[in-house]
Parts: structure tokens; C-alpha cells; sequence
């Protein structure tokens, strides 16, 4: 039985929104009461592992395949297929498949939000690790995603802290928000929203988020304001008493789309004895400008952005977060190579640890077939050591290839041939827990007595610097 | 281990607190208030320690060396900075006050540690006047830091410079928060060393009400009150409150000078005995 690598083995595909309009997207997201079957369709189809991400943005497959898969990529481009009932002629344009640390650094990048359409967004960091809850809940997830989540995690984590990418603001909306905290902090305080203009939901939603209190709205058309008012949990007020509800306000949000100016300072001036010199936070974001320009200038404590100033301000955001990720992305892709060798030799170690527990539990069987009757102590140690030292020479000949096949890269394949000349395998009635191999990276059902055995010799044999088994050294005496 | 090492260790905490504020505008890595707490903490510690050593050495509370008294104030400004840290995160306020710490302690290695003044006279409450005096002196320079923070936030927010400054920089709210309690707090420290001091004035029958540096400490407690009266009925707030903090805070400078031992009524606590100098 050979191995397939797990640069092969590793697979991702998917669709995001780079590529894939949102109608497409829809056709092929998995609702969460279908997880479970569709990750169990994935492994059905030669897969030891398997994970989805399904967000508004993207829908991805990531899974480990058998060695007898033939063909993975085009398995998971027929699960997708046949799960959701859409040709696969629809969406194989808009598909990206990957394999091996390629497959590893998406992942990286998805789950550090360096490929999400807002840069440095948090939302999806909560999505991966519900997809890796799932999976791990579904018993989808093995060694190999398992590592690969909980590195993907730390990653996202770690560029977080290195700042950028979560501190600056990369939309209008959040731009708003921004500045407001520079004036104020604005939980508890109390908005008026000048008309119901669509970019206004966005920034009264934004700023709903962040903690307001009261939301007032008033617009020309009385109806507008009461509708807007109920949809963003607000009060609908008239425009008649605006110089009334400026006097109490702390963010004025203006959005008529009047060919005028709404808001003048003389309102605010009439406002003034009712403020009591609190400051004052006019965001206008109409084209043409509602808020008269002079306002700042003349009111000393009023503070007025335009759409122009939030824009900067998001622009100058994303700039930023495009630095932090062009700064990051290699760092993810080398993280990536490294997860995979990584992965690779602790299948070669494995193997190494099951042949010597292997060699073990026959020599012993052996042995206690021996009838030691008559004989004394020092004959009977006699006899076990010049076991082990048989044992000792016959294994010392495979070890080294294995050691030496690792070192050059073929490890995997090494690996699974000692597997299968020693029949590990079947010894063990079970795959190893391995990654170099794909049949050792199965989270299988593990026949106790094997499980301990494997456990038992993996903790009993000695390894190298490099975390390699090696032979005990009395072996080692008899074979040098 | 002399005053001295453990004093210039606390001005290496606070050199590299300085270091970490200023750098914190650049580095995201520095940008975390528990690096300064961490390093000032330490500082005033250590600095707390040396004056501790100083006074168990010298057997008196002499703070009448230019030596001393910039020790002394670095330490009070210290002080103030982390009751304002710990307050209001204002970490930025630490590239403001910071420097100026490490500037006051450095000057109090170099300057002199003699003084020609004759010795002040041993009182029970001249520990006191001159610590609460110092404190008073250390908050309101916090304040006018925040004042000067206030300022420039307000100033960046009205031309729209959305730069890294405006970025760093707490919003105005907590800023005018952090001068008011500051305020308040040397207000406190204030009213208790001219309290102090009218006693101890009164023990060593002293002119006390009529000394130059009185009449400052009083007019810059005057002032501090009329602001956070005016605070307190709302018609004081936002940048003409920052400014009035400012004009407090020159009179502090003023009222500085005037303790400074080099001026001539720093022997404010001398006895007749001892102003007439030896026989």
C-alpha cells in the first residue's frame, strides 16, 4: 500500500466572493444543520479528514485524501456538485482548487482575514473555528486539519497584535464610528439622524455597535422618518424642532439629500444655551453638504465631517491594512512549508516508532515461547540480549533508510513502504497516527490492545536530536 | 547601595519609559499601557526608595538643594503620571511627561547636592507641606499635559489631519476627564500644603501670608478652583478649560521658581535664629 504525500494528499477547494457572485455563492453555501452530512459525504468519497467553511463570502472544502483517491480534486468538485444540486459547469469557472502548502497558506490567510473583503475583518476568525468545531464534532478532523486550524489560529492571532490591520478603519461606516471616539466616547450617547438616505442605515448601524444610546430621526417626509426610526430601533421626531433636538443631541448624522444647507450655525448657535459648551459631532455625508461648512468655524465646540473626510479616513485604514498584509503574506506561506515538513516527518517517525514496537512485541512473543526451564538467570539474560541484538542488526537496516529518506524529502513514501514490508498496518489493525502517510493521518477507530501497543512503544523507543527513534543501545553496540 | 545607584536606576525606568511613549507613536508593539506602568511603576519606586534613603541618612526631610528639589519634583511628576495611567490610559500623556521626568531627574544628578541655605528648621509637618506641595506641583503639570493633549486633538479634529498623532491620541472627552481629576487631585495636594504651611509658618512664627511664593501658590489655587467650579456649573468646558488649566499651570511654574532653593525666599522655614545666620 503506498502512501500519497501529503503535499498531494492536502486539498482545498472552493469559491469566493473574488470570483463568485453572491447568486453563486448562495446556490452552494452548506446551512449548518447540513454539516454533519455533507462532512460525512466528504469522507465518504475518499477523504480521511474533511472541513467546510461556508460564510457569505466563501464556501471551501478542505480534506485529506486516501491513498486509493485517485482523483481528489475532482471528488470534492463532485461532492460540491451533487450536495447542493448545481452542475458542476456552473461553478468550475469560479472555483479555485489547491493542494498541499498552498491549501495550508489559504488557510492561513482565510483565517488571518488576509483574503476577506475587508481587510483584517474579525468575523472570520470566529467563522474558521466553527468550521474546525464542527469538523473536530463530526470526527472529520484529524491530525493533519488539526494542526492546521489550531496554527491558523495563532497566526491570526499573532498578526492581530502586530497591529495595522484590526486598528485602523477600512469602511465609511466604521470611519464615522472612529471619529466620533476621537471627539467622545460614544456609548450612551444620544444621535439625531437628518434624513434616511441608504449610506445612513450603515452608519446608524455602525454606531448601534459601538453603544449609542437614544437614536433620534427626522426627515421632510414625516412617514420615512417613522419607518427608518422603527427598522434601526429608533424615535422618529420632526424637522420643525431640530434646533430643540440639537440642543440635547451629541452626534448629528446628516443624510437629506436637501439642495440646501439643513443645518446652519445659527441653529447651533440657538442650540448653544441649552448645550452648555458640550461638544458637538456633525457627520453630513449629502451631496451636496446639508451642513453649512462654517459650522466648525463659527461654533467652537462643533466638530463637522464630511463623506470626503470618512472616505480619507477608510482609505487611509486600507492602505494600512494592505501594508500589514503584503508584510505578512510570505511570513504565512513559509509558516505553511514548514507546517507540512513538519507534518511529513512525524509520519517517518511514526513509522520508525511502530517498526521497533513492532520488532519488540515479537521478539517478547518469542521469547516467552522459549522453555527457560533448567536454565539459570545469567543464561536466560544471555538469551535476551543476544535477541535484542539480533533484533538490533535486522532493524538497523531499514531505520537508516528511513532517517535517510526523510532527509532527502521521500520520507512519506519511505514510510509507508516500511509499512507495508513490516505489514504495520495490519499488525496494528489500524492506520497510524501519523501525517506522512495519508493512511496514517486517519483519526480511525483504534483496537485498544493496538493503541496501546503503538502508545507504549512510540513512548518506550528512544529517538535522536531530531526527535528520530533510534535503536536501544545495547542494539546499537551489537549492530556498529 | 548609596541614594544616589538607586535614584539613577530609577532614572534609567523612567529614560526607557520615555523611550517606550515616544516610540509607541511608531512601534505597535510599545503601544500598551502596561510597558509605561511597568517601567514608571518601577521608577517611582525606586525613586521612593532613594528619598527614603536619603532622608533615614541625612536625619532630616532636607529638600533644600537644587539637587533635591528637582529629585523631588521628577518623583511628584511621576507620581501624578500613573495616578493619570491608571486613571485614563491616556499612554500617550507619557511622551509629554515622560521626557520631562527623565530631563528633572537627570538635572538632580548634576546640579549641586550642597546648598549655601542654611538647613530648614525640623518641624512635625514639613514632611508633609513639602510632599503635598511637590504632589500639588506634579498634578497640575499632569494637567497641563492633558491640557496640551486636549489642545492638539482638538486642533487635528477641526482641520481634519488624520494622522498618526490624532490616532494615538485618547478622544477629548477623556482627556478633559484626565484634567479635571488631575485638577482636582492638586487641588487636594494644594489646599493641604498652604494648610501645612500657614502651621508651620505660625510654630516658627514665620511671615507666612505675605511671601511671594505664598501669593502664587494661592492665586494658582484660586484658579484651579475657579475652573473646576466653573466645570462643576458647566460654563467651563472643552478647549476653554484646557486654556485656563494652562494659565494654572504657568503659575505653578512661576510658583516653582519662587520655592526654588536658589531664589531668595526659599528660607521660608528658617527661624529668626537661623536667618540672622551665625554668631
Amino acid at each position: 500500500m503506498s502512501a500519497l504525500r501529503l503535499e498531494h494528499a492536502l486539498r482545498l477547494v472552493g469559491l469566493s466572493h473574488h470570483k463568485a457572485p453572491v447568486a453563486l455563492r448562495e446556490r452552494l453555501a452548506f446551512r449548518a444543520e447540513d454539516m454533519h452530512r455533507a462532512l460525512g459525504s466528504v469522507q465518504a468519497r475518499g477523504f480521511h479528514e474533511a472541513a467546510i467553511l461556508s460564510t457569505c463570502n466563501r464556501v471551501e472544502v478542505v480534506a485529506v485524501a486516501r491513498e486509493d483517491n485517485a482523483d481528489p480534486l475532482m471528488s470534492l468538485r463532485g461532492f460540491l456538485s451533487e450536495f447542493h444540486g448545481v452542475p458542476e459547469s456552473e461553478f468550475a469557472s469560479a472555483l479555485y482548487e489547491l493542494s498541499g502548502s498552498d491549501a495550508a497558506r489559504h488557510l492561513f490567510e482565510v483565517a488571518a482575514s488576509l483574503d476577506s473583503q475587508i481587510l483584517g475583518e474579525t468575523e472570520i476568525l470566529s467563522q474558521s473555528k466553527e468550521a474546525y468545531r464542527v469538523a473536530a464534532e463530526c470526527n472529520s478532523c484529524g491530525p493533519v486539519l488539526h494542526k492546521l486550524f489550531e496554527r491558523s489560529f495563532f497566526l491570526s492571532k499573532e498578526l492581530r497584535c502586530d497591529g495595522g490591520i484590526g486598528r485602523s478603519q477600512a469602511s465609511v461606516s466604521s470611519a464615522a464610528v472612529a471619529l466620533a471616539t476621537k471627539v467622545f466616547e460614544v456609548k450612551g450617547r444620544k444621535v439625531l439622524v437628518v434624513g434616511t438616505g441608504e449610506m445612513a442605515t450603515g452608519i446608524v448601524r455602525a454606531l448601534k455597535a459601538a453603544g449609542v444610546g437614544e437614536i433620534l430621526v427626522a426627515s421632510r417626509t414625516e412617514s420615512r422618518a417613522v419607518e427608518f426610526a422603527e427598522r434601526e430601533g429608533g424615535k422618529a421626531c420632526l424637522m420643525q424642532h431640530l434646533v430643540e433636538h440639537l440642543g440635547i443631541v451629541d452626534i448629528v448624522l446628516v443624510s437629506a439629500a436637501a439642495p440646501h444647507y439643513v443645518i446652519e450655525p445659527r441653529h447651533i448657535q440657538a442650540a448653544a444655551a441649552q448645550r452648555r459648551g458640550r461638544v458637538l459631532c456633525l457627520i453630513d455625508i449629502s451631496v451636496p453638504r446639508n451642513v453649512d461648512p462654517q459650522v466648525p468655524k463659527v461654533v467652537e465646540d462643533a466638530f463637522l465631517y464630511d463623506i470626503d473626510d470618512l472616505e480619507e479616513v477608510a482609505r487611509d485604514g486600507r492602505r494600512e491594512r494592505e501594508q500589514v498584509a503584503a508584510r505578512w503574506r510570505p511570513r504565512l506561506a513559509e509558516e505553511a512549508r514548514e507546517i507540512l515538513h513538519a507534518l511529513q516527518d512525524s509520519g517517518t517517525r511514526d513509522a520508525a516508532k511502530k517498526l521497533l514496537a513492532h520488532a519488540a512485541a515479537q521478539r517478547r512473543e518469542i521469547f516467552a515461547q522459549l522453555n527457560t526451564a533448567g536454565m539459570d538467570a545469567k543464561t536466560i539474560e544471555e538469551i535476551e540480549r543476544l535477541m535484542e541484538r539480533l533484533q538490533g542488526k535486522l532493524l538497523h537496516g531499514p531505520l537508516e533508510t528511513l532517517k535517510q529518506a526523510a532527509r532527502e524529502g521521500e520520507g512519506a513514501d519511505a514510510a509507508a513502504w516500511i509499512s507495508r514490508l513490516f505489514r504495520l498496518e495490519a499488525d496494528a489493525q489500524q492506520p497510524s497516527a501519523g501525517a506522512g502517510s495519508v493512511e496514517s493521518a486517519a483519526p480511525a477507530a483504534v483496537p485498544p490492545a493496538a493503541d496501546t501497543l503503538v502508545a507504549r512503544s512510540a513512548k518506550n523507543a528512544p529517538t535522536d536530536r531530531g526527535g528520530f527513534p533510534t535503536l536501544p543501545d545495547a542494539t546499537r553496540r551489537a549492530t556498529s | 547601595m548609596t541614594p544616589e545607584a538607586v535614584s539613577l536606576a530609577a532614572l534609567i525606568c523612567f529614560a526607557a519609559g520615555a523611550v517606550v511613549a515616544i516610540a509607541g507613536f511608531r512601534v505597535e508593539a510599545l503601544r500598551k499601557n502596561s510597558y509605561q506602568f511597568l517601567l514608571v511603576g518601577l521608577g517611582v519606586l525606586l525613586k521612593t526608595v532613594s528619598i527614603g534613603m536619603h532622608c533615614a541618612r541625612s536625619d532630616s526631610h532636607l529638600f533644600n538643594s537644587p539637587s533635591e528639589v528637582y529629585g523631588l519634583l521628577a518623583w511628584a511628576l511621576a507620581c501624578s503620571f500613573l495616578v493619570a495611567l491608571v486613571a485614563s490610559a491616556a499612554r500617550s500623556l507619557g511622551a509629554l511627561i515622560l521626557p520631562l521626568v527623565t530631563v528633572l531627574l537627570a538635572l538632580s544628578h548634576i546640579l549641586p547636592r550642597e546648598s549655601d541655605a542654611p538647613a530648614l528648621a525640623q518641624h512635625r509637618f514639613l514632611a508633609a507641606h513639602i510632599l503635598s506641595a511637590f504632589l500639588g506641583y506634579g498634578l497640575f503639570l499632569t494637567a497641563c499635559g492633558g491640557s496640551v493633549l486636549y489642545l492638539e486633538q482638538a486642533r487635528l479634529l477641526k482641520r481634519k489631519m488624520f494622522g498618526v498623532l490624532f490616532r494615538d491620541l485618547p478622544s477629548l472627552e477623556r482627556l478633559e476627564r484626565l484634567e479635571i481629576l488631575c485638577a482636582w487631585l492638586g487641588l487636594g495636594a494644594f489646599t493641604i500644603a498652604i494648610a501645612t504651611g500657614a502651621v508651620l509658618a505660625h510654630d516658627l512664627k514665620m511671615p507666612f501670608w505675605t511671601e511671594p511664593k505664598i501669593v502664587a501658590t494661592e492665586i494658582t489655587w484660586l484658579i484651579f478652583f475657579v475652573l473646576l467650579v466653573g466645570r462643576a456649573i458647566r460654563r467651563l468646558n472643552g478647549r476653554a478649560a484646557a486654556k485656563f488649566v494652562l494659565a494654572g499651570a504657568a503659575l505653578v511654574f512661576c510658583t516653582f521658581l519662587l520655592t526654588h532653593p536658589s531664589a531668595k525666599s526659599a528660607s521660608t522655614a528658617q527661624t529668626p535664629a537661623q536667618k540672622a545666620g551665625p554668631a
